[in-house]
Order: structure tokens, then sequence, then C-alpha cells
């Protein structure tokens, strides 16, 4: 027992002994079977997205995906794309990032690609998960570590720690693709980032949206607090390549403001998600992501009663100093653009209902029951109700 | 769900270990105590109670008590003892569709509903974990002072029965809170 485990923890330490050096990147010439293997991990990444498929987690909105497989296809030449056929895919998920398989399905979090700002970055991201796959990190990296469970061990024990990412790896499981979810070693990330710059200016798009992505998406993990993302957990960490990517954009010496950025077209297709992800922050009690991003949603969407539905629902939910007042504002604004929603009017009520304001509590859900008679959780509206009487008779 | 398959395990080995139950009709656990059939067999943790006819991976009942300030796993909401059954039954949902081990849950009841004279939720839900097995589930919550408590009826899909159900009601009809 103690040399299992004695084995597993050099097995442990060659892992993160491989990720952290500076030698040169495993190569694949010379290897027999390189062919071989490679048709096992794309056959195992087929597997696994697959599951993923019939997991309920996919974010399914044809035109979004189309304008995706537009832009993707915008950043590589015709043959690279005939090999990998790449497709982006969009996973229900408001934790920032982005990962690739190896057959060139990659895969974007709804909370990252909520949080760019035009087609420039979401180039700039895409650009740097292709590369992963035409530069073959995944097949790489097994050639590097020689030993696939060695590999699928320390992913699991370095992930387990994000608290993010566990759940996904159990998801996906024990396979190989997971290198794809936990990003790679320093060599692979700083080839991607220095690959995708060049695909996206080649490309005609500002290089320096891919800088802005990085120092954007670091404020925002600094001012939420957040846990690192896989992202930019990988190494070198995020400053790190935020320095290498300045680097690379001083060699590249084009004019920046002669790129392609495209914010508004960016933001018409991506506007849905943008509500939609900041609902999964509201469930996953994320409430400061949440609200920025549905006040994101109301700059391109400004008369959108879902939207100032969804500000007072995460107001009223936050619950602190002066919440419940604002949401109320929300609220109302929601009633206004669109007086045949019943939602908005349940949420007011709950706050009066708390305030022990009975006659308001009672008009607001006697509103959302005559918009809605059949509404979901009219029983608890019911009881509500008969409680307003019971407590407006005895005072 | 990792911390519910441990407590399988433990079930499993414990029952692997006691072979045949003690007349364990009659249980506490944490602060309050429930009645279940004999032929139903225990495992106590803390603040967990799990019951079982058949093995866990058939069908569970499991009760547990947490306290409002302890943290969820997947959602950073928690449950604040000043909120309506349908806040904490939205703290649960939330708490569950955030859990990326739990796929395609369906919501088919989210009603009020009380557990022997303590006003709570009653929750249907039918879910997935990998490997597709499906499971659906009857969840009853609610708050008491600074715990919440829930009492559930869990099996896997095609092993769902009204006759677990009608157990599982005897168990809510059991089930008294001995201290505060």
């Amino acid at each position: 027992m103690n040399r299992i485990r004695y084995s597993l923890f050099l097995l442990l330490i060659s892992f993160f002994a491989a990720c952290c050096s500076t030698t040169p990147p495993p190569s694949l010439e010379g290897e027999l079977n390189v062919a071989e293997d490679e048709r096992r991990l794309w056959q195992r990444a087929a597997q696994e997205q697959a599951l993923l498929e019939g997991s309920g987690i996919i974010y399914r909105e044809p035109a979004l995906e189309a304008y995706l497989h537009q832009i993707a296809e915008k950043l590589q030449p015709l043959e690279v794309r005939e090999k990998y056929n790449f497709r982006i895919r969009l996973l229900r998920d408001p934790y920032l990032n982005a990962f690739a398989f190896p057959n060139g399905v990659i895969y974007l979090h709804t909370g990252i690609l909520s949080r760019l700002d035009n087609e420039a970055q979401l180039a700039a991201l895409l650009a740097h998960e292709m590369t992963h796959c035409t530069h073959r990190h995944a097949l790489r990296a097994f050639k590097g570590l020689k030993n696939e469970n060695n590999l699928v061990l320390s992913l699991k024990q370095t992930v387990a720690r994000i608290a993010s990412t566990g759940d996904l790896l159990n998801l996906f499981g024990n396979t190989a693709s997971m290198a794809a979810i936990n990003g790679y070693a320093q060599y692979f990330e700083t080839e991607a980032d220095l690959v995708g710059l060049q695909l996206m200016a080649r490309a005609g798009y500002d290089p320096g949206e891919a800088l802005r992505l990085f120092e954007h998406l670091k404020q925002e993990l600094e001012t939420e607090n957040l846990e690192e993302p896989f992202f930019f957990a990988t190494h070198p960490q995020l400053q790190k390549r935020i320095e290498n990517c300045k680097g690379f954009l001083a060699k590249l010496k084009q004019p920046a403001a002669q790129g392609i950025r495209n914010k508004e077209v960016f933001l018409d297709k991506t506007y849905q998600v943008i509500l939609y992800n900041a609902s999964l922050d509201l469930k996953a009690g994320r409430f400061r992501a949440a609200l920025r991003g549905a006040e994101k949603y109301l700059t391109i969407r400004k008369d959108d009663s879902k939207a100032y539905f969804l500000v007072g629902e995460i107001l009223r939910q936050r619950g602190e100093a002066e919440d419940e007042f604002r949401a109320k504002v929300f609220y109302e604004k929601a009633i206004a653009l669109d007086p045949s929603c019943p939602d908005p009017y349940k949420g007011i009520g709950l706050i009066y209902f708390k305030e022990g304001d009975w006659t308001l509590a009672k008009r607001s859900f006697e509103s959302s029951l005559a918009l809605s008679p059949h509404m979901r959780d009219r029983a608890y509206i019911q009881g509500y109700l008969l409680e307003c009487d019971k407590r407006g008779i005895a005072q | 769900m990792k911390k519910l398959l441990c407590l399988i395990f433990l079930f499993m080995a414990s029952c692997a270990s006691l072979g045949q139950p003690v007349n364990p009709s009659k249980s506490g656990s944490g602060n309050f105590t429930l009645e279940y059939p004999e032929e139903w067999r225990k495992v106590t943790t803390g603040e967990y109670l799990m019951i079982t006819r058949d093995g866990a991976f058939s069908q569970y009942i499991l009760v547990q008590q947490r306290h409002v300030n302890r943290p969820f796993s997947h959602t950073k909401k928690s449950i604040d003892k000043g909120m309506l059954p349908q806040e904490a039954a939205q703290v649960i949902l939330d708490e569950m569709t955030s859990d990326r081990a739990i796929l395609n849950l369906q919501i088919l009841e989210n009603l009020p509903a009380a557990v022997n004279g303590y006003n709570g939720f009653r929750l249907v839900f039918t879910y997935q974990i990998k490997g597709g097995h499906k499971f659906k589930t009857l969840y009853y919550g609610f708050l008491q002072g600074e715990w919440f408590y829930s009492l559930r009826y869990n099996a896997a899909d095609s092993r769902y029965s009204d006759k677990d159900v009608e157990t599982f009601r005897q168990v809510l009809e059991s089930f008294k809170i001995t201290a505060a």
C-alpha cells in the first residue's frame, strides 16, 4: 500500500514538474504511434462530447452559434478547417472559462462570452483555443507525461482546488480529454497566446483587444474576488500572460487602431446570452456579477422589462441595505414597460409582505394572479393572500 | 452530491457490518426524532439520518438539519432564518441547479407544505447523474429557529413507489424536534 502511495506521490510530482519545467515541450516527431494515439484521443473526446450534449447544460441559440462559427472560420485557412471541422458550443455556466477538445470542438462558458466587449476579444479567445487543437497540445501533453492515468490523477488533484471545476471534472470523467479542461502547461499556453494573436491579426482583428481581454477579465476577477477560472488558472498565471501578450504585440508592429473590433455587431448577437448568464449568476448567488450582467444587458436593450425584473430579483434576493427599496423601483419600471407580466407584481408583493404592508402586498399578489391564474407558484401566492387578509384584519 | 454519495457508501459499509437490523423503528439524530418501519435500516452521522429498505442506490429517506450559517457547496446563497418557505425552496433549487453533478433537473412540483405542523415547502423533482441514471425525489423543507430541516425520499426512477411514499409520509408525521 505504501509503495502505491509513494508511486502516486512521485507521479504527482512528475506532473507538476512537467507543468513548471522550462525544458522544451514534448515533440511528436519520430513517434511511431502518434496517429493511433491521436485517433484514441479524438474517440474519447467524441464520447465526452456526447455526454455533454445530453447533459442539459448546452446553451442552444442557433443564430448565436452560427455567428460564433463565422468568427472561427475567419481565423483559420480552409485546409485547417477541413481537418478540424471546428465547432463552437456554449455551456450554461457562469464561471469564466473556455476549453478545447483535441478534435476541434471548443466549449465557451456563457460566463466568459457574456463578459467580452467585442468581436475582436471573442476572436482572441477562439484563436487561443483553436491553437490548442491545431498544435495538438493534448497529444503532446500525453506524450510528455508518458502515462495517461498519471495525468488524469494529477489533473484531479489540481482542479479539485477550484470549486467551479471539480463538478465539471466529475461530469467529464477520467478520460484523456480532461487535459483540455484544466488548461495546459506553460509552453503550450504561451504558444496558444502567441499563435492566437497572429491568427486574429491575420484575420484583420485588432490584436490589442487580446490584451484588453486579459486586463478586463483580471480586473473583474479582482473586483469580484472570484476564484480563478481555468482559462486563467493555467500556467503561466494571468499577470505573466499579460506581460507575454504585451511582448508579442510589440513584435507584431501592427497599428492597433486599424483592426476590426465590431462591438455593436457582437453585442447585438450576444445580448440574450448576457441576460441568461446574469440569471445563472443569480442562481449561483454571485449577486454582484449578476447585477453587472443585467446592467450590461440594459445598456444594449434599454427598454426590456425582463432585465428590469431580473435586477429587481437580484436586489431583493441579495437583501443588503437599500436593496429592497431599489428592487421596488426596478420592479415598477418592469411593470411600466410590460404591465402584462405577472412576475414583477409578485416580486414587489413579496417585499411588501415581508415589510408587513398587507394592503399593498395583497394588491400586488392579486395583480400577479389576475395576470396568470395558473402560474406555477400560485399555491404560495394564495397562501400569502390568506395571510394578508388575516393580518390585515388583525390590525 | 459528493457528500450524499459518501453517505451512501458509509451506509453500505454499515449494512455490511451490521447484518440484520436490530429493531431500529425509532431513531434520533441531531435534535430530532422520527419513526420508521422495522424493515428499513439506518445510518446516522451527526446532522444526517438515512434509512433504506433495499439499498441506498434503490431508495432512501434522508433527513438533515443544517444551521442557517452553514454555506452551501454550489450556490453562494444562504438560507436566512427570516426567509419565507418559498424563498428557502428557491435556495435549495438554486443549489441543485448550480451542481454540475446533477443533470437534466426537472422540477415537477414546488408547493407550500407542512411537516407535522412545521410550515415549509414541498418539492418533487427528477434528475440524472453521469451515466444516465435517473432519480426522483420528494423533498420537504422548513425553517425552525436557526436550523433548516429537510426530509427527502429519493429513489431510482424505476423504483419510486407509492408504497415507499406512504412510508415517507409516516416518517414525516412522526418527525419531532426535540430541542431548539
